[in-house]
């Protein structure tokens, strides 16, 4: 079995996707950085100031401006009013949430890109994992040799989790130490607030505690980690089901990008929750973010992907032992 | 040489992919099991922090919509020309804080006037500049559309509101001047504009005298200028100023720092 799984890493490794992955972290992160850096003095300029505490004041009192326009629909407002409480606490904690350093910018990374960004990455590695060897017929030489058919399934699998885990590292250490360039590299011990809990129209602060950003920095990678894993998973069940590389990624494609459409107009069609697409955003839970859909948790969202991704595991490999391979 | 990198890549995917298990389960534990621990309060940023006698100009700028700049399309309103006169004369820094908010009313600055963090920036302003009045008198700037008996009534929690907004002032900041600016009538072309002159003009009166009360709080007409055409310096809702009238009150604000920062020295 670990052969076969370091074949099947030998052949990632050989096709030289994850240097090309590393590249375009790189160059994003570095696109990012010097974006973030632009803003802050930006800001600074406007303000004239870089205290933190009169910059969060301003916001508070632009979103309350913002607040008070009769044109605004109503997930809008909320979403406005929940942002405009978080502030003031965090304003009356003295707690700067925006604290410039590397860290700081790791954890607004991870936050956008969790979504869209790291599973585009992962598509690229599980999308041809099996489709390619289907169309160019080496599928034949591997089910040849006297291995059960799932193993090699398994191994494949593996291989994927295995790239996961290191597309995650190679985001998480290239955000870091680009960034680290500019911001500096300190603000692991800061300290940010968690455990918003989202009722109707009230931000629930009674769960509300601090940790620290390495912590919350480890979580939001951790559940980033999960939602590749699954977004990698339905990807590798799609490799399976067609021969056509290509079409595997369009397929998924089309599946994330109207998730982030779906996300910002599905506030009334409530059984959309249940479509693994909206329920990537888990960071905005940790965040205490309003989440597209009234009544959507941590909890729900890391179910619904848990079963979609074993419901995808489960296609696959009935599929692949099934298949007849000529 | 390439079996070795790969089984190298192999064993740093699956410690990393441990990293990630461990942040899953942090995730779990934290987020399901945590117990509330609430931050403490103790860091407070101190409020003594008063203004820092530096260069720098600190501008505070407090009230309703009118200090937002609402109906001036470049956005600037009155605080953005009279600092824009006020470079023009001076080449020390100015630092400007807008905390207005659209639609707020005596009672709603009373509460603003509550939050540490804006008593921190009041305490720190060289220069308070303020309007309040115009929702508590022209409720949502349709018309006046209040009869006498509610017009006392809305006066009177006002003038209430007004003098407990000065007193916090002068308690947060003892020495900055305060302009509070007064209030227009924006319907003096209607045919009641006899009766609605007469209602802002005691408004205005009323302001003045909670001002006199306070040392330093100067009481800025701007009734005047908007007495003749008054359309030609209103906004399109013809209710706030536009880009004219906006120049107006800032130029004649500006005109009074200057006198009064030469009086103090």
């Amino acid at each position: 079995m670990s052969k076969l799984v370091y074949n099947e890493m030998l052949k990632i490794v050989r096709k030289k996707r994850l240097w090309v992955i590393a590249a375009i972290i790189a160059v994003l992160v570095a696109l990012f950085t010097y974006a973030q850096y632009r803003e802050t003095e930006e800001l600074r300029k406007r303000l004239g100031t870089t205290d933190w505490r009169t910059q969060l004041q301003q916001q508070i009192v632009d979103l309350q401006n913002r607040l008070q326009s009769p044109s605004m629909s109503e997930e809008w407002r909320k979403y406005l009013q929940i942002r405009l409480k978080q502030q003031q606490y965090y304003l009356e904690h003295n707690i700067n949430p925006s604290a410039p350093g590397a860290p700081t910018f790791m954890r607004t990374f991870i936050e956008n890109a969790i979504d869209l960004f790291l599973p585009l990455l992962v598509m690229v590695v599980a999308a041809d994992l099996v489709s390619s060897e289907a169309s160019a017929g080496t599928i034949k030489l591997l089910l040849v040799r006297p291995v059960k058919r799932w193993k090699i399934l398994l191994s494949k699998y593996i291989a994927l989790l295995l790239s996961v885990s290191l597309i995650m590292l190679m985001a998480a250490v290239l955000s870091y130490a680009i960034s680290g360039l500019v911001f500096g590299y300190g603000g692991f011990r800061l300290p940010l607030l968690t455990g918003f809990v989202q009722q109707g129209e009230d931000l629930n602060t009674a769960n509300v505690h601090m940790i620290p950003q390495w912590k919350y920095i480890l979580i939001e990678l951790g559940l980033a980690a999960f939602v590749s894993v699954v977004v990698g998973t339905l990807t590798f069940m799609f490799s399976v089901l067609l021969r056509s590389t290509a079409a595997v990624m369009g397929i998924m494609l089309a599946a994330l990008i109207s998730g982030a459409i779906l996300s910002n107009m599905v506030s009334s069609w409530h059984s959309a929750k249940y479509l693994f697409m909206v329920n990537l955003r888990l960071t905005d839970y940790i965040k205490g973010a309003a989440p597209p859909i009234e009544g959507m948790t941590l909890g729900f969202s890391m179910a619904v992907l848990a079963v979609w991704g074993l419901a995808g595991l489960l296609v696959a490999f009935f599929v692949f032992m099934q298949r007849d391979v000529y | 040489m390439r079996r070795r990198a790969v089984s190298f890549l192999i064993v740093v995917a699956a410690l990393s992919g441990a990293l990630w298990l461990g942040g899953l389960a942090l995730a779990v534990q934290d987020q399901f099991f945590a117990t509330a621990k609430p931050p403490t309060k103790e860091q407070r940023p101190s409020t003594a922090e008063t203004r820092q006698h530096d260069e720098k100009m600190d501008i505070v700028a407090l009230g309703d919509s009118l200090t937002r700049g609402t109906g001036d399309e470049s956005g600037k309103g009155y605080v953005g020309y009279m600092v824009d006169e006020l470079r023009r004369q001076t080449d020390k820094p100015i630092r400007v804080t807008n905390l207005a908010i659209r639609g707020l009313r005596s009672d709603g600055l009373l509460r603003q006037l509550g939050q540490p963090e804006i008593q921190r920036q009041v305490a720190m302003a060289d220069l308070i500049v303020m309007t309040i009045g115009g929702n508590d008198l022209f409720q949502g700037g349709e018309a006046l559309k209040l009869d006498r008996k509610q017009l006392n009534e809305a006066k009177r929690r006002y003038v209430a509101n007004l003098d407990r907004i000065f007193a916090a002032l002068r308690r947060f900041n003892s020495e900055a001047v305060i302009f509070a600016i007064g209030l227009y009538n924006p319907f003096g072309d209607l045919d009641d504009a006899k009766w609605t002159s007469a209602v802002v003009r005691d408004w205005n009166f009323a302001s003045a005298e909670v001002a006199a009360r306070y040392p330093n709080i100067v009481a800025v007409p701007t009734f005047d200028l908007f007495a003749l055409h008054v359309n030609d310096y209103l906004y399109s809702d013809h209710f706030h100023p536009n880009a004219a009238g906006y120049k107006r009150i800032g130029e004649r604000v500006a005109s009074l720092i200057t006198l009064t920062e030469e009086g103090e020295q």
